[in-house]
């Protein structure tokens, strides 16, 4: 008899807890390959994240055409032939952090997120780790970790293949308040 | 009869009870979905076309394209001779017709200036080029355009000046030619790409009285990429209103080009052998019926400043 409504109090909640979002449109996302011949780097300052810190869960959205380098070429070339953007214009993760921090406490917590990492048309389940700093309502999330351009279908040609890195080192950097 | 009433109305709580569960948690489900849109709505960036061409030229008619931020490019433009000349002349390869040296820069990706000299009439140009509106992916600008303004000097001596009696270059300015395009491309999808440039031309010293010194024209050209690197491109040149009685023929290219890393190579066949614009669009010699065609090759290297 009180099972009904324990489930019915415990929906809601769920639903309550739901409200917590925190996000962020201004995350950024860099990524690095280094060759003895050419190092290759490139910023995203318009990566939009969230995180609800009810479900733990973790989501970002990366928009590829937003990568700028400092070599016009090579933001030319990532677009065209590597990302091939005009095919896949975003990348997302879509994760879970592992270890259910108390986001009410200040503090600074190793975590991992494990989840589906898309890129280039390729998705993949992966574990990455990061530091999640809580201070006042505020969350930061930094986390840096590496790719394996195979991994994602992304092929490079043999004429260029001392100038481009095989594992491209990315890390991420996203300050997040709470959705109003 | 009592007891059949107590399971069927028991049977109905139940239901009610996983009905109403499933109501509450459906929009639990949704939420990841909702979550992902709320991501998406803030898209504000607006998001241009790129790399319409691939080159800054198609085969000899500037192509829409502009030099990225502080790129400097060199390229070196080859026609070789008339491939009716025939296994004798190795199809014209043996005859080295025309080449042009570039050098051209862009600070900002807009504007991009650059020089070069050509061996046909020993001309030297310096031109501008300008892009003036960018195609954007979704609604907005359907098209890319840039401008391109040339002036062209030529540092030919006259051949028939002790013949004559007179320099037929007496004055500095008869040895100057312009050029202004505007340029008009339409990147459709990823492989193709269309352009339209209608040019006028501008001669300071004609050869003949009867030779006009304003030239109108439309250049056309077309890209089909195949691959990621490689593309074929057309190109034509329709001349309107005459300005000549001497006999001249549209321009025509067809050909084929790569990309790789910094250089972009492109071989084609055409039936210009003139490499600048007051050459090739309304004075081409010999045309593609009479197999008055010549093998050529741009090459660009790019360099990142």
């Amino acid at each position: 008899m009180k099972t009904p409504v324990l489930t019915f109090i415990l929906i809601i909640l769920a639903h309550i807890a739901s409200a917590q979002v925190f996000f962020t449109k201004n995350a950024k996302v860099s990524f690095f390959s280094e060759t003895p011949v050419q190092n290759i780097e490139a910023n995203n300052n318009t990566v939009s994240s969230l995180i609800n810190t009810a479900s733990d869960s973790v989501l970002v959205k990366i928009k590829n055409t937003a990568f700028t380098f400092k070599n016009a070429l090579m933001q030319d070339h990532f677009n065209e032939n590597y990302m091939e953007s005009s095919k896949y214009p975003v990348s997302i993760f879509r994760g879970k952090i592992n270890q259910k921090p108390d986001y009410s406490k200040n503090g600074s917590y190793h975590v991992t997120a494990t989840g589906r990492m898309f890129i280039h048309g390729v998705e993949k389940m992966v574990t990455i780790a990061g530091t999640l700093n809580i201070k006042d309502n505020e969350l930061n999330l930094t986390s840096e970790f590496t790719i394996k351009l195979a991994d994602y279908n992304i092929s490079i040609p043999k004429l260029v293949f001392n100038k481009i890195a095989e594992e491209v080192k990315v890390s991420f950097n996203g300050s997040y308040s709470k959705k109003t | 009869m009592g007891k059949c009433r107590c399971t069927q109305q028991l049977n109905l709580i139940v239901q009610m009870k996983y009905l109403f569960l499933f109501l509450f948690s459906v929009p639990l489900i949704a939420r990841s979905q909702d979550e992902m849109s709320l991501l998406g709505s803030s898209d504000t960036t607006k998001d241009y076309v790129t790399a319409t061409f691939k080159g800054s030229h198609i085969i000899n008619f500037q192509s829409v394209e502009v030099l990225g931020k502080r790129s400097l490019e060199f390229m070196i433009q080859h026609r070789f001779g008339d491939i009716n000349g025939g296994a004798n002349s190795l199809f014209g390869l043996d005859d080295g017709a025309s080449i042009r040296f570039g050098l051209s820069y862009s600070n900002n990706g807009r504007l991009e200036f650059g020089i070069g000299r050509t061996n046909i009439d020993k001309l030297v140009d310096g031109y501008l080029k300008y892009k003036l509106l960018r195609q954007t992916m979704q609604h907005g600008m359907p098209v890319s355009v840039t401008l391109f303004g040339s002036t062209y000097y030529t540092l030919m001596k006259d051949p028939n000046k002790e013949a004559n009696g007179f320099d037929k270059y007496h004055y500095a300015s008869d040895r100057l030619a312009y050029t202004l395009q505007a340029i008009v491309a339409r990147k459709f999808s990823d492989k193709l790409s269309l352009q339209l440039s209608p040019t006028y031309i501008h001669y300071n010293l004609v050869d003949r009285i009867t030779d006009k010194n304003n030239v109108w024209a439309l250049g056309s050209a077309f890209r089909y990429k195949f691959t990621n690197r490689m593309a074929v491109t057309v190109e034509y040149g329709w001349k309107y209103k005459s300005y000549t009685e001497s006999k001249y023929y549209n321009t025509l290219g067809i050909g084929w080009e790569i990309e790789t890393g910094g250089h972009v190579f492109q071989m084609f066949i055409t039936n210009s052998t003139g490499i600048a614009d007051p050459q090739f669009i309304p004075h081409t010699s010999t045309s593609w019926k009479d197999g008055g065609i010549r093998l050529g090759f741009n090459i660009s290297r790019l360099f990142n400043l």
